[in-house]
């Protein structure tokens, strides 16, 4: 049977390749995707957490909770970067940075 | 009558109160302004009219009101340190109470047609009634401390209105010399107050005669003199000083700068017969003290020295400047030799005639705008009810039988004569009063006549001055004190020796009614409870005995006998000198059988010493101001300047300069550099380390919050 700690560690995996790939990645979109990483991982936990820990169907509602916001999170993420390549023909992160100073 | 705050207060109030508004309105409505300041001396006049009134109804030598109320309590444990206030009136201050409002209501009247077309009309009324409220308030106090501020309120307005035309030098240094003698006075009396207090433990009179009474003050010394001589002493000098007894007697001569109406409420009819009224008051003391004897030559020679110099004077008010001052002499001697009764009747009698007679001087002074007597005479047509006030008066002062005088001064005289005759130590005092009597006579005299009588001797003032018609203000205040310079007044008899019985019982009222508080009726002050104010008083007065005259003053009947023997040969003496003075007087004068001139030049060295007044004026400025007191004053100058100016000042500069040095530093570095700059620096500082944060790259602020995330969650570990 796999145990909790596999699981731990392949959420753990998930969010590190998360955070990797936003700071790592310029491109917006790559960005978005590295949220999407975290998410998972975070719904994993929940799934992997309410097998083993209360069994009970809490953290998988929970799980598909994350689902349907991070695909509403995809939709108005990249809503946005369409509007930012519009003004600026760019999909660089470092090209949004007139709040610097 | 009940004594209760509501009825006593306002004698004192009423002149106070017309005093505060009128230092407010006085500019503006001076009418107004003088009304107020006649109504209330007038209210004042009905308040002690029925105070006199009521101890004429119960009529007992022994018979006393005392109020109290706490001012201040600050002992602690057994050191005492207490100090009542209240009104204490016993026979005596019921007449003075009648006499100050009675002379100073009919002052004021007549101050409303001396003064009216004078630029300061409403501010001598301002004076006035701030004087009167203090001379109430002293006639009533029961406690010498007080009497002292009362005291010193007075000569604040003797000062002001003898410097009351100030325009004029001559004025502003006669009312700083008048402030500063009489102060020398005062600081006796207020070290007497200090020594009484350090026996007593109070001030009250009701509690020091209870403590005479006890014999507290046998025994004490201090820098081996009795305290109760030291106690007494200072007292008196505070008399010296106030009632200007040689040696401090300078200062009243000189007070007549003043306007002549205040000269006769201030300076002769009150304020300084109100050191004689504390000499009575104390008068135990002084007799404990063995005091008697030194007052008694203090007077005699007062009396004796200013009845000389009167002689010289030609200024009218000078004569009468002097006249007051030996007729205050008279009272010191009546205190003396112990005749407490007269003492005090010549202060009354004295006070009404000499107010007259200053009025008097003031409607001729007025009516001919001159003070010189050379250059007056036969002004008797043209200014009758004057003379007729003043030949009243001169008759009164100069102790012709059926006036005021006579009663009063024959009596004094007649004990300095009883005295002179047990003890030979009081024969000068005799002398001298006697001699003083005639002299009185004479100048008096000299003055009617130089006045009134004879050729003008300067036609242009003589057909300048107004002829006098009877006006409300300007004469019969006059008329009405020369009324009351009849002896019948004050006697109830026409001799003064109470042989004629006129009033019933009430005869000898004066004499019956003024007891002189000796130790045998000190005892009445042994069970004294000082009661508190406002409440209504309980003794039943219609049980108290009605006092009767005892013609032998309480000595056996040869003692009685003896003295009335000696009474009425002192009267006849004062009676024969008398009319010798005015028939002098009369030959010098009017008659001019006898030439002045001639006795001037017989007594040339003399004259010359009586006009400049005994060389006393001399003496104090060049001797003892000049003399004494400036090379002191140059010595401590010197000390101020090369000691204290050099070391202590200039010192003090030094230091501050270091000072100076140091915090100058200290500011520059510590507080502008460090503190002021270094807020600014902190700022920038933070600034740039902000700055560098928010870099607007959003990885940026990603990789922050994960590291801040992550070092929170790796605390909670531990």
């Amino acid at each position: 049977m796999i145990s909790l700690g596999s699981y731990l560690a392949i959420s753990f995996a998930l969010f590190i390749l998360g955070i990797a790939v936003m700071i790592a990645r310029k491109n917006i979109i790559a960005i978005l995707l590295g949220i999407e990483l975290i998410l998972n991982s975070a719904a994993l936990n929940f799934a992997a957490y309410t097998k083993f820990v209360n069994n009970n169907l809490d953290g998988h509602v929970m799980s598909l909770f994350i689902i349907v916001i991070a695909a509403a999170e995809a939709a108005v993420g990249l809503g946005i970067v369409i509007r930012f390549f519009q003004l600026r023909e760019s999909i660089h992160i470092d090209d949004a940075a007139s709040l610097q100073n | 009558m009940d004594y209760t705050i509501s009825n006593i207060a306002p004698i004192v109030l009423l002149p106070f109160l017309a005093f505060v508004i009128n230092v407010f309105i006085v500019k503006r409505f001076t009418k107004v302004a003088v009304g107020l300041s006649v109504a209330a001396i007038f209210g004042s006049f009905l308040y002690a009219l029925r105070i006199f009134l009521d101890f004429m109804n119960v009529y007992n030598t022994n018979y006393y009101v005392h109020k109290a109320f706490n001012w201040f309590d600050l002992s602690t444990g057994a050191h005492v340190f207490k100090v009542n206030m209240g009104i204490y009136i016993d026979n005596m201050s019921a007449v003075m109470l009648l006499m100050v409002t009675g002379a100073a209501t009919l002052i004021h009247i007549f101050s409303t047609w001396y003064m009216h077309d004078d630029a300061r009309f409403g501010r001598f009324f301002v004076y006035l009634s701030l004087f009167t409220s203090a001379m109430l308030g002293l006639v009533l106090s029961d406690n010498l401390l007080s009497v002292f501020i009362f005291w010193e309120l007075m000569g604040f307005c003797s000062y002001s209105l003898i410097g009351f035309y100030y325009e004029k030098e001559g004025a502003g240094n006669a009312s700083m010399k008048a402030f500063m003698t009489t102060r020398v006075g005062d600081v006796f009396f207020l070290l007497g107050i200090l020594a009484i207090w350090s026996v007593v433990g109070s001030v009250s009179f009701t509690e020091i005669y209870n403590a005479i009474g006890d014999g507290k003050f046998n025994n004490l010394y201090a820098l081996g003199i009795p305290l109760a001589t030291l106690a007494g002493f200072s007292i008196f000098m505070g008399t010296v000083g106030k009632s200007a007894q040689v040696p401090l007697q300078v200062w009243l001569p000189d007070a007549m700068w003043g306007p002549t109406p205040c000269s006769a409420l201030i300076h002769a009819a009150t304020m300084v017969a109100a050191g004689v009224y504390l000499s009575l008051r104390m008068f135990p003391l002084m007799e404990v003290g063995h005091l008697t004897t030194f007052i008694a030559y203090t007077g005699a020679i007062t009396a004796f020295l200013a009845a000389t110099i009167a002689l010289v004077q030609t200024d009218i008010k000078a004569v009468l400047a002097f006249s007051t001052i030996s007729q205050l002499g008279y009272m010191v001697i009546g205190i003396g030799v112990g005749s407490y009764n007269a003492s005090f009747m010549h202060l009354i009698t004295h006070a009404v005639f000499k107010a007259c007679l200053f009025l008097s001087a003031g409607a001729v002074i007025h009516s001919i705008h001159e003070q010189q007597m050379p250059k007056m005479g036969g002004l008797k047509s043209k200014l009758p009810y004057t003379f007729l006030a003043m030949l009243l008066c001169c008759l009164a002062i100069a102790g012709v039988p059926f006036f005021s005088g006579f009663v009063s001064k024959d009596r004094i005289l007649g004990d300095a004569l009883i005295m002179a005759l047990e003890n030979p130590v009081y024969i000068p005092v005799a002398l001298l009063g006697f001699a003083g009597a005639g002299l009185t006579a004479f100048y008096m005299f000299r003055m009617l006549f130089l006045t009134f009588f004879g050729e003008p001797r300067d036609h242009h003032i003589y057909d300048h001055a107004h002829d006098e018609h009877l006006g409300w203000n300007s004469n019969i205040p006059l008329l009405i004190l020369g009324v009351f310079t009849l002896g019948l007044f004050y006697s109830g008899s026409f001799t003064g020796l109470g042989e004629v019985n006129l009033f019933g019982s009430k005869y000898e009222w004066f004499n019956t009614l003024i007891a002189k508080p000796e130790a045998k009726n000190l005892a009445q002050f042994k069970s004294y409870v000082s009661t508190p104010f406002s409440t209504v008083d309980m003794r039943e007065k219609a049980q108290l005995e009605k006092s009767a005259y005892d013609a032998s003053h309480g000595m056996s009947e040869e003692a009685a006998h003896h003295a009335h023997l000696i009474h009425k040969i002192g009267a006849a003496l004062s009676v024969i000198i008398a009319f010798s003075g005015i028939f002098i007087a009369y030959l010098m004068y009017v008659k001019k059988s006898l030439n002045p001139a001639g006795c001037t030049e017989f007594f040339k060295r003399w004259t010359e010493a009586l006009k400049n007044k005994y060389y006393f004026d001399d003496f104090y400025i060049k001797k003892m101001i000049q003399g004494g007191l400036l090379p002191f004053n140059d010595l401590l100058s010197r000390f101020d300047m090369g000691f204290y100016d050099k070391y202590a000042v200039d010192g003090w500069e030094k230091v501050n300069q270091y000072a100076y040095k140091i915090s100058n530093w200290f500011d520059n570095n510590i507080i502008d550099s460090g503190m002021v700059d270094g807020t600014g620096a902190s700022v920038r500082l933070m600034n740039v380390v902000l700055r560098t944060i928010q870099s607007g790259k959003v990885q940026m602020y990603f990789v922050v919050l994960v590291v801040v995330l992550a070092s929170y969650v790796w605390t909670l570990n531990f």
